[in-house]
Order: C-alpha cells, then structure tokens, then sequence
C-alpha cells in the first residue's frame, strides 16, 4: 500500500472529527448536518477528471499552448489556469443542493451556515482522498515513509476549512435570494483563486515550495476572520430572540448603596 | 457552607483534543526530520518543537481538573473554584444583578470551548465575564458588581438564586 494512504486515512479521520465536530456543536448538535458530511466526498474526483482536465487540455491544444512552460507560459494562459478550479469546484460544491435532504435546512442564515460548512467540508474530505490517489500514483514518493506526509495533513486540514468557508458564503447568499447567490458564488470564487494564488505561482517557479505552503497560513486567517463574521451574522437573529428571553432574578434597586 | 455543582457538560473534551493538536503540530514537525540522517536534522526545530509540546501540559492538567468545578456559598461570599488555578471571590454585598441569558461570543476569546469557559473572556455584548462555567455562552447565570460580571452554570439554578437572594435579601 502506497505510504500516504496512511496519513490520508489519518487526515480524513481528524478533519472529519474536528470539522465535523465543529459544525455539530455550533449548531446545536444537530446531526443533520453530519449527513452532509457524506454529500460531498466523491465531488472533487469527478470534477477533477471530468471537467477540469478535460477543459484545461482543450483550451490548451485549442491555443496551442504545451503544458508545464513555468515562466514562458501566457499570462492569460495563467489566469485561466488560476480561475478554472474555482470556478468549477465553487460550482460543483453546490450540487448537493439539488436533493431535498442538503436544502432542508436553508431556511434561515444559521442553517445556511452550517449546511454550507458541512458541504463544503465534505468536498475538502474528498479532495484530500483524490490528491492521497493522485500523489500514490507517483513512483518517487513510495520510498517515504508515511509520516513524511505531514506537509499534505496540514494543508489538507486547513483546505478542509477554506472549503467550507467558501461554500458557507455561497449558500449563505443564496439564502437571501438569487442576487445575493450570484454574489456569494463571485465571492467564492476570488477567495478560492486567493488560495489557490501560492500554489499557483510555486508551480510557475515564481515562489519557492515552502514560501508556496506558507502561502495558506495568512488564507487561513482571511477565512476564519469571514467565518466569524457569518457565524455571528447568523447568530444575530438567535440572539435578538434570546436576549428577549432574559431572566433577571435579582436587581439591587438604585437608592440601595452597598454596605 | 452550602456547595453547588456545575451543570454536566463534556468541554473537558475540548481540553483534551487541544493538547493533542498541540501534540500533533510538533510531531508533524518533526517526524519528517526522522527520514534525514542524524547530522542533518536541525536540532533548533527540535528544541523548539519540544516547548510547543510543554504548553499541552497545563491544557491537559485543566482537563484533569474539570470535576472540580464548583460554586462555594457561605453568609458572605459566593466563591467559583477550578482546581487550583482559579478562585474567584464575590462579596455577596458588592452584588448589583443576578441574571441567566445568553452571551454573544467574540473571536478574541481567553480560555473558551462548547462546554467549558474559564478566567476573563471578553464578550460583545456584555464585555468581560470573569468564567467559571460549563457553557461558553447559552444559559450563563451573570452575576454583577460593580466591577466585575462573573459567569457560572450551576446545575442547582433555582437552588443558587434562592440562596443568593435569602443571604442579600433580594
């Protein structure tokens, strides 16, 4: 067995749990959202092979550009390059919600949240497992042993959450109607390409391996900073409710100084 | 003296899945390192990896300490306990309000997880709350004076606030 399914399966299970985790207690241990989590594993596979390959050799021998040129690679060859996974995978996330069961709970910005979150996890998940297959089937990495595969448990933890966090903002948009969908999806899609900018240019020779790696640690940032922000925006309406459900059992009166 | 529990909650969890991620961070550091030979791994990232580790100590000597909650009434003071690290002393004559709502979280959070919440977290909407509560912010029993908010989660609600309120004479 190729050493990296090893630190895959390690990945999967703590993404999963802490992810997973999150999304069911900062919903209030609903586990309905934890279903979700299945929704999305086999996405990545299938965008990756059918729609993503497939585009980018198309463009690419329909404007005669040979692949893997580094630096002598056309800008707008670049862009497209940088812009396909998002645009296709911030697309392809939302396909859950064409069952009932993923739509259920998009009646409030909460739910938006949380079901968002969960779904866009799930790809993450399943994208970890296809860049496990991907990188197994290269011959130079069979000499390592599993945990040389650190680098791929960090990224793929942090990915898991970018994941989610994208898909929050556009289900979360859709919540509030078709404009705000359109929007959120826009959204979506400049966070992902911000990600997906250190990779991109480590591939072109532009940045070094590790300076393409640390790239995410300020993306992280970004995404956890918006997700607060969904996260208590969706909390608002709850809270509104709640405060209004007060209970005061005791209120010294303003003439009675203390003793 | 009376003696009041928390209501139950599992955030030792948290404490415990904390300093692993702490542990996780340092061996994911350093078992690549294990794959060069001896004289070339940097033995800087190993000592500095080895102190990330220590800080899992203290997370996990607070897990250990999570049944040790409690809320201590006696004529004149409510006193909150955890372990020995934490002692907070309110004069019960210093008490403005006694009220249970809900607090609103902040990402600037101190020692804070679902279940358990610990020394001065700031909150928006109420500001610091000196914690000593299984809750991070639903159900919070707020006690304030006229310097400090302090936040507990007793199981006994009803029996706390009675007792509060026959000693101040609410």
């Amino acid at each position: 067995m190729p050493p990296i399914y090893i630190m895959a399966v390690i990945t999967l299970a703590v993404s999963a749990g802490l992810w997973g985790g999150l999304v069911y207690a900062w919903s209030g241990c609903d586990r309905h959202y934890l279903w979700l989590l299945l929704l999305g594993l086999p996405l990545s596979a299938f965008v990756n092979l059918m729609v993503k390959k497939p585009l980018v050799v198309f463009v690419g021998q329909a404007a005669n550009v040979p692949p893997s040129q580094g630096l002598a690679t056309p800008l707008w060859f670049i862009i497209f390059l940088l812009l396909v996974p998002p645009v296709t995978e911030e697309a392809i996330k939302l396909a859950p919600l064409l069952l009932p069961l993923a739509r259920r709970r998009i009646n409030s910005r909460s739910g938006a949240l949380w079901t968002g979150l969960a779904l866009g996890v799930s790809f993450g998940l399943g994208e970890a497992m296809f860049v496990a297959y991907g990188v197994a089937q290269s011959p130079q990495y069979a000499a390592y042993p599993w945990y040389a595969f650190t680098g791929y448990f960090g990224e793929r933890m942090m990915v898991c959450f970018c994941h989610g966090v994208m898909t929050a903002v556009v289900i979360a948009g859709l919540q509030q109607g078709k404009a705000r969908a359109v929007a959120g999806y826009l959204a979506a899609v400049g966070l992902h390409a911000l990600l997906n900018l250190g990779p991109v240019l480590g591939q072109l020779g532009l940045l070094s391996a590790t300076a393409a790696g640390l790239s995410l640690v300020p993306s992280l940032v970004v995404f956890t900073l918006i997700f607060e922000w969904l996260r208590r925006r969706a909390a608002h309406g709850r809270d509104s409710q709640e405060v209004a459900a007060e209970v005061v059992y005791f209120r010294r009166s303003p003439d009675e100084t203390p003793q | 003296m009376l003696v009041f529990k928390p209501r139950r909650s599992k955030g030792w969890i948290w404490l415990v899945a904390m300093a692993l991620v702490i542990i996780g961070i340092s061996a994911a550091t350093v078992l690549p390192l294990l794959t060069l030979p001896a004289d070339e791994v940097p033995r800087g990232v190993l000592v500095l990896m080895a102190s990330i580790a220590l800080f899992s100590v203290p997370t996990l000597a607070l897990a250990a300490w999570f049944p040790t909650m409690r809320y201590e009434l006696d004529e004149h003071t409510l006193t909150l306990r955890y372990g020995p690290v934490l002692t907070y002393r309110i004069p019960l004559h210093e008490i403005q309000t006694i009220r249970r709502r809900n607090l609103s979280i902040s990402p600037w959070s101190s020692l804070r997880f679902p279940g358990i919440a610990l020394f001065t977290i700031p909150y928006t909407d109420v500001g610091n709350v000196k914690m000593c509560a299984t809750a991070a912010a639903t159900g919070i029993l707020l006690v304030e004076t006229r310097k400090d908010k302090y936040g507990l989660t007793p199981a006994d609600e009803e029996g706390l606030v009675a007792a509060l309120r026959a000693r101040i004479g609410g």
